[in-house]
């Protein structure tokens, strides 16, 4: 698998670990978790073509919309719950990471950088940014709560939250040391590790 | 499709969850399709309540289609192409296996009230026997609906090495008070009849027919969503000619009428008693200090637990109930919610999301 963040992800997840990942889609992401780590999945996804994928793919698949809560997983003792593009379509998504951070040790999301320079300079033009971490029109898009790099990292500190790792993507979705150098205004995507006080 | 029936004798008998036992019992099997070189792709499909062996196709050419046909078949959500299908008929039915309608082996005489009780844990445990005298060492999945969901749970917490996947359809771990209630209901309008004879009736040459008749009614309505019911019946009168009984006004009554004097016909009372019984008692959680969790512990098969939105007898909290358990427990276990207009009645019925879910399942 060539995507960059499934990588990352893959790097950052230990062996053998419980992994719950919130909008999981086609279940690919768990499909290479399970076969390079061993590890015991679990996908939440609202969409019925990504949930009969994850059933062909072996993967084991729960329908749920995020929004209704996910309280109901508190007691499930999770190792990693993985939140890859989607924190920001939530309706409240501090709280959700809160939450994430109950059920589960440690968290991996991942946020489209609204501070990227080429939506600064898109807006600075007087059009809504389309980059390919944001890559629907204003009027097609499932955001609802974009934010900056930032303003995600003043978010961890405000709700304690640890920043174990990090990593800073470029357009093409690669890790670049350019984009690390000034992450807000030069990365188009960033990827965290985040765990519990 | 090749279909095949088959009566099968057991002489070795069983004993039962009650602490009774039967010194021998027949369980009547209809199979579907062909087991392959390796026996690996048996399905075993469980009938709720009223269900019979006949799930798939035309049993008695009269027109009237298997309980499951929608979903078993050639090219079907269970196809019959790849997978070789057994559909026993429950101990303790009326259909053909043993029960309370058969001639009791020590007494030559009609078991009636005598016929012990019947768990699911019973069911399954015969189901074994009958996987044995298959020659088969492990269903590919067992699947079923309500009652049949319930048995498919059952399975894989008793059997862990005899089934690789569980389809559990609009089923619950255990009966809700007012699943038990309403079941209460039906049996007591069988009780009251005054053709029930303490259960006795056919040695009396009697029968309780609109006491059953009434329990079905009530049963029948269960299985409906009131969305689907006003749909199709509203307010509308039944006409005059059509009318099954003088005192029907509208059509949904005529319907009940219908569909419960049909059953009253085909069914049998004890049986009825019997397992509504068994589903109030199912509750593989109670040795386990009432924590599912514990009971799925030594799971081996993959979960799939399917609820319907507009099943209000075991809606799909009962589903997700089971598959947070089984999560809990580190068991592969999926839960979908799928739309269904029908009811509980909806995992009867094809739709398109449903034979794909059930395929990818079973392809898996």
């Amino acid at each position: 698998m060539n995507n960059p963040i499934t990588n990352i992800i893959t790097k950052w997840i230990e062996d053998n670990s419980r992994v719950i990942d919130f909008g999981c889609g086609d279940g690919s992401l768990l499909t290479e978790l399970r076969d390079k780590k061993n590890i015991l999945g679990y996908g939440i996804e609202i969409d019925p073509n990504g949930i009969n994928e994850c059933l062909k793919n072996n993967i084991s698949v729960i329908e749920k919309d995020i929004d209704d809560g996910i309280d109901e997983f508190v007691d499930c003792n999770f190792d990693v719950a993985v939140m890859a593009s989607s924190i920001q379509c939530l309706k409240e998504p501090n709280i959700a990471l809160k939450k994430i951070l109950n059920l589960s040790n440690k968290c991996i999301v991942t946020i489209p950088n609204l501070g990227y320079w080429r939506c600064r300079l898109a807006l600075l033009l007087g059009r809504m940014p389309v980059t390919p971490s944001l890559p629907s029109s204003w009027y097609g898009t499932e955001n609802i709560h974009l934010c900056t790099i930032k303003d995600f990292e003043d978010l961890c500190k405000e709700e304690d939250f640890i920043i174990e790792e990090n990593m800073h993507l470029n357009k093409k979705r690669q890790v670049s040391s350019l984009a690390k150098l000034m992450p807000n205004l030069l990365s188009c995507e960033g990827v965290y590790l985040l765990a519990r006080k | 499709m090749k279909t095949k029936t088959t009566n099968y004798h057991f002489n070795s008998g069983i004993k039962l969850e009650s602490g009774e036992s039967l010194s021998a019992f027949d369980l009547v099997v209809e199979t579907y399709g062909e087991l392959n070189a390796d026996k690996s792709n048996a399905v075993l499909v469980c009938h709720a309540f009223s269900g019979s062996h006949n799930a798939a196709g035309e049993l008695n050419n009269d027109g009237k289609l298997g309980w499951w046909d929608e979903i078993v078949g050639p090219g079907k959500a269970i196809d019959t192409n790849k997978f070789f299908v057994v559909s026993p008929n429950n101990l303790g039915s009326c259909f053909g296996s043993t029960g309370p309608t058969s001639i009791c082996p020590q007494t030559k005489e009609i078991y009636g009230k005598d016929f012990p009780d019947i768990s699911v844990l019973d069911w399954v445990n015969s189901q074994e026997m009958l996987l044995n005298k298959l020659g088969i060492s492990s269903w590919a999945c067992v699947l079923g609906g309500s009652l049949g969901g319930m048995q498919a749970l059952q399975w894989a917490i008793t059997y862990p090495d005899k089934i690789k996947r569980a389809g559990i359809i609009a089923a619950a771990a255990k009966a809700s008070s007012q699943n038990i209630a309403l079941n209460e209901v039906g049996r007591e309008s069988i009780r009251k009849d005054m053709n029930f004879y303490e259960g006795d009736y056919l040695k009396k040459d009697s029968f309780p027919k609109s006491g059953l008749k009434a329990a079905r009614m009530l049963a029948h309505i269960t299985y409906l969503s009131e969305d689907n019911m006003n749909k199709r019946f509203g307010r509308k009168m039944q006409d005059a000619e059509s009318k099954v009984d003088e005192s029907v006004d509208y059509q949904v009554e005529n319907y009940l009428q219908y569909k419960g004097e049909k059953f009253s016909e085909t069914f049998d009372a004890n049986t009825y008693i019997l397992m509504t019984k068994a589903m109030d008692g199912f509750d593989p959680a109670k040795e386990f200090n009432n924590k599912l969790e514990e009971a799925l512990k030594k799971v081996k098969a993959k979960l799939l637990i399917i609820g319907f939105k507009t099943d209000w007898l075991f809606p799909p909290e009962r589903g997700k109930e089971i598959q947070l358990a089984a999560m809990r427990s580190e068991i592969s276990s999926s839960y979908l919610e799928l739309d269904g207009k029908q009811g509980h009645d909806s995992f009867l019925f094809k739709s398109k999301r449903y034979e794909d879910n059930i395929k990818a399942f079973l392809s898996s």
